[in-house]
């Protein structure tokens, strides 16, 4: 992190009851930064957005904002505005009415509040609509109602719980990008919680993975994409193709034992942290390639080769994507043309896309 | 038809039910009301007016300050069931609030009387304290006493709707105005509140009819005049035999309910559109 720390968390632990969701957790986001809590559910990350936002008690640790200890301040004290998953509009007030609430909370007269909200539909396409009821919105109109309701009040912090899986997947498209340059307009600093990988690649400056109550991994969208530090990472980003090897670690070189798929190959290690003996190798299949049996192609150099046959072959759009068999093991591989069912090919795995961990 | 035949059979005992101890009673009743000697006429509501208009009145009066109270106490108790912080003060309310729910009107009666008397429970309780002295004491025993019996009976009912009605709400409308700085008594009112407004009217008019028609608390409490109708109903029927001023009696309080059910049935017709 080159930015000073705005938002900062330390050493926090949360729990209900006798379970425990957080574990000592560090995590450091600066001004004006867009942040993807990303996981799948039960990982705690609403956990950690709803202790952040101050609905969860933490029973060690603590929260500070621009230097601010707000670990034992009421939600409202802290500077943040929470948009929740099933947006929590209020059924029996107006858009109008949602959006001014805080407004009206915080004793502002009738005029600044009718600019303000004025201000906010117009800032979310919401013009025309200040007299209908939540129940007369669509649920793209409703999530942005909510928007507003939540920066109407000009929080600092802006968190998102989930905030687009209640949509159908086209309007979500466009809402994420909506999202993110209205965040980069207002310049304010927002955490997105999300289960959504593609979601968070597209939204974020810096994604923070996490698993089991902990954090995985913390770092750009590129970063997670193409350098995952964890077998979970990597398998949570995509790389779903898992093979296990042995390899031999020497200096900046991995050697891969040849196998019944596989020919002896060197790979170079790329400051992996990785040990001799058993391996585990996860990939993309849209990373590898593949090559008809007689072709005579050589791999590029520290790609690996593997032999198998073609057990299926759909078509997902834009690409073939073929079941290959080696031995009793199926990999996902994806080609610009068809090959044959049952057809032998070989599979090249180029040495940047290949993620090897200890086994 | 003979599928026709046998759906029309399969309502037949429903029906019959229905026809015989609500329309047919119902029916004889209001006729009754009409009837005086072998003619008919509007005599036994004169004579109803003439002797029971107070009591009209003061049963209208009771029961409404009563269902006010209700609403009042089952809100402030489903309030903080829904809001309350402290998991235990919320435990043990929650467990509590409803035994009276269980006791049958005529107990609750018997016991307001010794708790309510001049020198009952209650203004013994205030002497031994030392709040009041024992000249200063009054009894409870009459249209405060059946306001008290009515709350101490009828709030639970109300409030266990109510209750169930604020904890089926989505909870994030709660956190999002707490979240945008609401105190809680601003969510109960403002958020809360208007979310299960139908289930409590629903609760304070079934209230309403429930203490209209009840008979042994007013005769357990206040056996004086003026008293409610039902009161008066009995006391026609048991004391005089004159049904006819019985039922015009029952058909006047038959009347005042229905205003209260005209709203109930619109609210239920509103709620299905």
């Amino acid at each position: 992190m080159t930015r000073q720390a705005f938002l900062k968390v330390e050493n926090l632990s949360v729990g209900y009851g006798g379970t425990t969701v957080l574990t000592d957790l560090d995590l450091s986001i600066g001004k004006g930064e867009f942040v993807a809590l990303l996981g799948s559910s039960g990982c705690g990350k609403t956990t950690l957005l709803r202790t952040i936002a101050g609905f969860a008690k933490p029973s060690a640790g603590a929260v500070s904002v621009a230097g601010r200890d707000v670990t034992q301040l009421p939600p409202d004290k802290r500077g943040m505005a929470l948009v929740f998953q099933s947006y929590a509009l209020w059924p029996h007030m107006t858009v109008a009415q949602n959006i001014g609430y805080g407004l009206k909370l915080q004793g502002r007269s009738r005029g600044e509040i009718e600019k303000r909200v004025t201000e906010m539909q117009a800032l979310l396409g919401l013009g025309g609509l200040g007299s209908r009821k939540p129940g007369q919105l669509s649920g793209g109109q409703r999530q942005r109602v909510a928007l507003g309701r939540a920066l109407a009040i000009d929080p600092e912090i802006l968190l998102l719980d989930e905030p687009l899986s209640n949509l159908d997947a086209r309007i979500r498209l466009t809402v994420r990008h909506e999202i993110r340059s209205l965040q980069k307009r207002l310049g304010i600093t927002a955490i997105h919680v999300t289960h959504d990988r593609e979601e968070a690649m597209v939204m974020a400056d810096r994604i923070v993975i996490m698993n089991a109550g902990r954090i995985e991994q913390q770092g750009t969208p590129e970063d997670v994409y193409n350098r995952p530090a964890s077998p979970f990472v990597a398998a949570f980003m995509g790389a779903e193709n898992l093979l296990t090897m042995q390899a031999r670690v020497s200096g900046e070189h991995i050697e891969l034992m040849e196998s019944a798929m596989s020919p002896p190959t060197v790979t170079g290690r790329g400051g992996r942290d990785v040990t001799s003996g058993p391996v585990e190798l996860r990939f993309r299949a849209e990373a590898a390639s593949l090559v008809r049996n007689g072709e005579k192609t050589t791999p590029a150099a520290g790609a690996l080769e593997l032999r198998g046959q073609v057990a299926s072959v759909t078509y997902p759009g834009g690409h073939w994507r073929h079941a290959v068999h080696l031995g009793n093991q199926e990999i996902l591989v994806d080609a610009d043309r068809p090959f044959d069912q049952g057809e032998t090919v070989k599979v090249h795995v180029p040495e940047s896309s290949l993620f090897i961990f200890n086994a | 038809m003979p599928k026709r035949l046998l759906a029309l059979l399969l309502v037949l005992p429903a029906l019959a039910m229905i026809l015989l101890f609500f329309i047919v009673p119902l029916a004889a009743s209001i006729i009754g009301a009409f009837e005086v000697g072998d003619r008919f006429g509007l005599d036994n509501f004169a004579k109803s007016f003439d002797l029971y208009s107070s009591d009209m009145i003061f049963t209208l009066v009771i029961v409404a300050i009563s269902t006010a109270l209700i609403g009042i106490i089952a809100i402030a108790i489903g309030g903080y069931l829904t809001l309350g912080e402290n998991p235990r003060a919320v435990a043990v309310l929650r467990w509590l609030y409803r035994w009276p729910m269980f006791i049958p009107f005529i107990v609750v009666g018997q016991v307001m009387r010794t708790f309510l008397a001049k020198n009952g429970l209650m203004n013994n309780v205030l002497i031994s304290l030392g709040i009041l002295t024992p000249l200063q004491t009054t009894g409870f025993l009459d249209w405060r006493g059946i306001v008290i019996a009515f709350v101490w009976k009828q709030t639970p009912f109300v409030t266990l709707l109510l209750a169930g009605a604020m904890a089926s709400l989505d909870r994030s409308t709660i956190e999002a105005a707490r979240n945008l700085g609401a105190s809680r008594m601003r969510i109960l009112i403002e958020i809360v509140l208007p979310q299960v407004a139908g289930t409590l009217l629903v609760g304070l008019i079934l209230s309403f009819v429930t203490m209209m028609s009840v008979l042994s608390v007013p005769l357990m409490i206040n056996a004086q005049s003026p008293t409610m109708l039902t009161a008066d109903i009995a006391f026609r029927i048991n004391a005089h035999g004159d049904y006819g001023v019985a039922n015009a009696l029952g058909m006047i309080s038959l009347l005042l309910t229905a205003g209260v059910a005209l709203i109930y049935l619109r609210h239920s017709v509103k709620e299905r559109s």
